[in-house]
């Protein structure tokens, strides 16, 4: 099949409403989301409590958070298969090759992004932000919100960048989904099969989903940035 | 009559360098002080440390005949001091949320909250800045808003850092006429201020501070 059949085919794919196609997406729209989901508001609190807080051990912290945004998703997709194996220490769990655990996987990858950009986020804010919080009477969790809030832009920047790595991988997705077929099948896992298997069409239609979903987080990065800009 | 507010013994360094070495501070209820001196001789930092902004060695504290560990303070004590930043800070929201911030952390809420808000926008003047977020207002207008979100508070105490400084004109005139009403309401109010025209505001009492020592002017 050429190229231009493969991509003809994609879109009779996309457009006629291949069942198993828009289930690959579901698959990969709700496992990104809920490992978001998980990992948000850990993630949102260390960042802020890494960037308000001096205690022993901080700038290690700070150094482990950064080292692990650009740790291979492979590495992460091994470990946590060798804990949750059968002989593992988790593998009593019977999470491996299922959602569940490519959600945990998703939410672990996402994790470090939260952290960085809010701890990023607050650290540069004002410091006048905080002061007038607490020299208005605020207590410790309405000067957090109020912080959060003033930095809205830029902690939220965090989400969409979590939400684009987590669609986008697929080195934990493969090692600890399975890439099962219904189950755990998701739009990256699927893209490297059908290409494995010179099945080009569902890949190139896969394919196109991801660009649009990628295109769609860059674009609110920018609406986000621009009214970061506008205060 | 009991101060509202004694200190004992307040240092501050930076190093080697001893910024604040006062023998005592008292401020009496319902009076109004200002606080001269050059730049840099240490008036922020003594209002900051007063704010519990910073951290400062402090012999004794003492606020409404309540003797406090000046260590953190206490969240009622934090509700009855209000500090006013050189180029206040407002949350990027609404003029009314930024005003009633405040009542909010009092639990003070609906339309108790709204009347009381309502009431400091009226006093402050800035009712026309309503719709605007708060980034778009200048200087003076910021200032005037940061004095209603103090005021509405009922402190007993405001903490004004230079709040006439960098503004000119209209801007310094209304600031200052809000300052005078704090003055002639009886607030009590202790001012960081080199403006001739606020140091002279009738009733002011004055402080100046030189080498880290606070004189009475």
């Amino acid at each position: 099949m050429s190229l231009l059949d493969a991509t003809g085919a994609a879109f009779r794919l996309l457009f006629g409403g291949d069942p198993e196609l828009w289930r690959i997406v579901f698959i990969s729209l709700k496992v990104a989301l809920l490992g978001l989901a998980i990992a948000a508001l850990p993630g949102i609190l260390a960042g802020y409590l890494l960037a308000m807080k001096r205690f022993r051990g901080r700038r290690a912290l700070v150094v482990l958070t950064q080292s692990l945004l650009a740790f291979p998703t492979v590495v992460v997709g091994l470990v946590l298969y060798m804990l949750l194996s059968r002989h593992g220490p988790l593998g009593s769990l019977a999470l491996l090759f299922t959602q569940n655990a490519m959600i945990l996987g998703q939410a672990i990858l996402v994790f470090p992004i939260l952290v960085a950009y809010t701890l990023s986020a607050v650290q540069g804010a004002d410091p006048r932000a905080h002061e007038t919080a607490v020299s208005l009477g605020a207590g410790p969790l309405r000067a957090a919100l109020t912080m959060l809030n003033e930095t809205r832009f830029a902690v939220f920047a965090g989400v969409i960048n979590g939400f684009g790595r987590a669609i986008s991988e697929v080195g934990c997705a493969l090692m600890i989904g399975g890439n099962i077929a219904g189950l755990t099948r998701n739009i990256t896992t699927a893209i490297a099969l059908e290409t494995s298997k010179g099945e080009f069409a569902q890949g190139i239609a896969l394919g196109m989903v991801l660009v649009v979903l990628a295109l769609g987080v860059n674009l609110v990065m920018a609406m986000l940035q621009g009214e970061g800009g506008m205060k | 009559m009991r101060p509202l507010l004694r200190l004992d013994h307040l240092r501050k360094s930076y190093g080697e360098r001893h910024l604040l070495d006062l023998d005592g501070l008292e401020i009496e209820a319902g009076h109004a002080y200002a606080v001269t001196g050059d730049n840099g001789a240490g008036k922020t930092t003594l209002l900051r440390i007063l704010a519990g902004l910073e951290p400062g060695e402090i012999a004794g504290f003492e606020f409404r005949g309540v003797p406090l560990t000046h260590g953190r303070l206490p969240d009622n004590v934090r509700h009855d001091i209000v500090y006013v930043h050189q180029h206040p800070y407002l949350f990027h929201t609404t003029v009314v949320h930024n005003i009633g911030y405040g009542l909010a952390a009092r639990g003070i809420d609906g339309a108790e909250r709204r009347r009381l808000v309502e009431e400091a926008i009226a006093w402050a003047g800035v009712d026309h800045l309503r719709g605007l977020p708060p980034a778009k207002l200048s200087g003076g207008e910021k200032q005037r808003v940061a004095l209603a979100r103090a005021r509405v508070l009922k402190p007993y105490l405001f903490l004004l850092d230079e709040p006439t400084a960098n503004l000119d004109g209209e801007a310094r005139g209304q600031a200052i006429a809000l300052i005078r009403q704090l003055v002639q309401d009886n607030g009590s109010l202790l001012i960081a201020c080199h403006d001739r025209e606020l140091i002279e505001l009738p009733g002011m009492r004055r402080f100046h501070l030189e080498n880290g020592k606070l004189v009475e002017a």
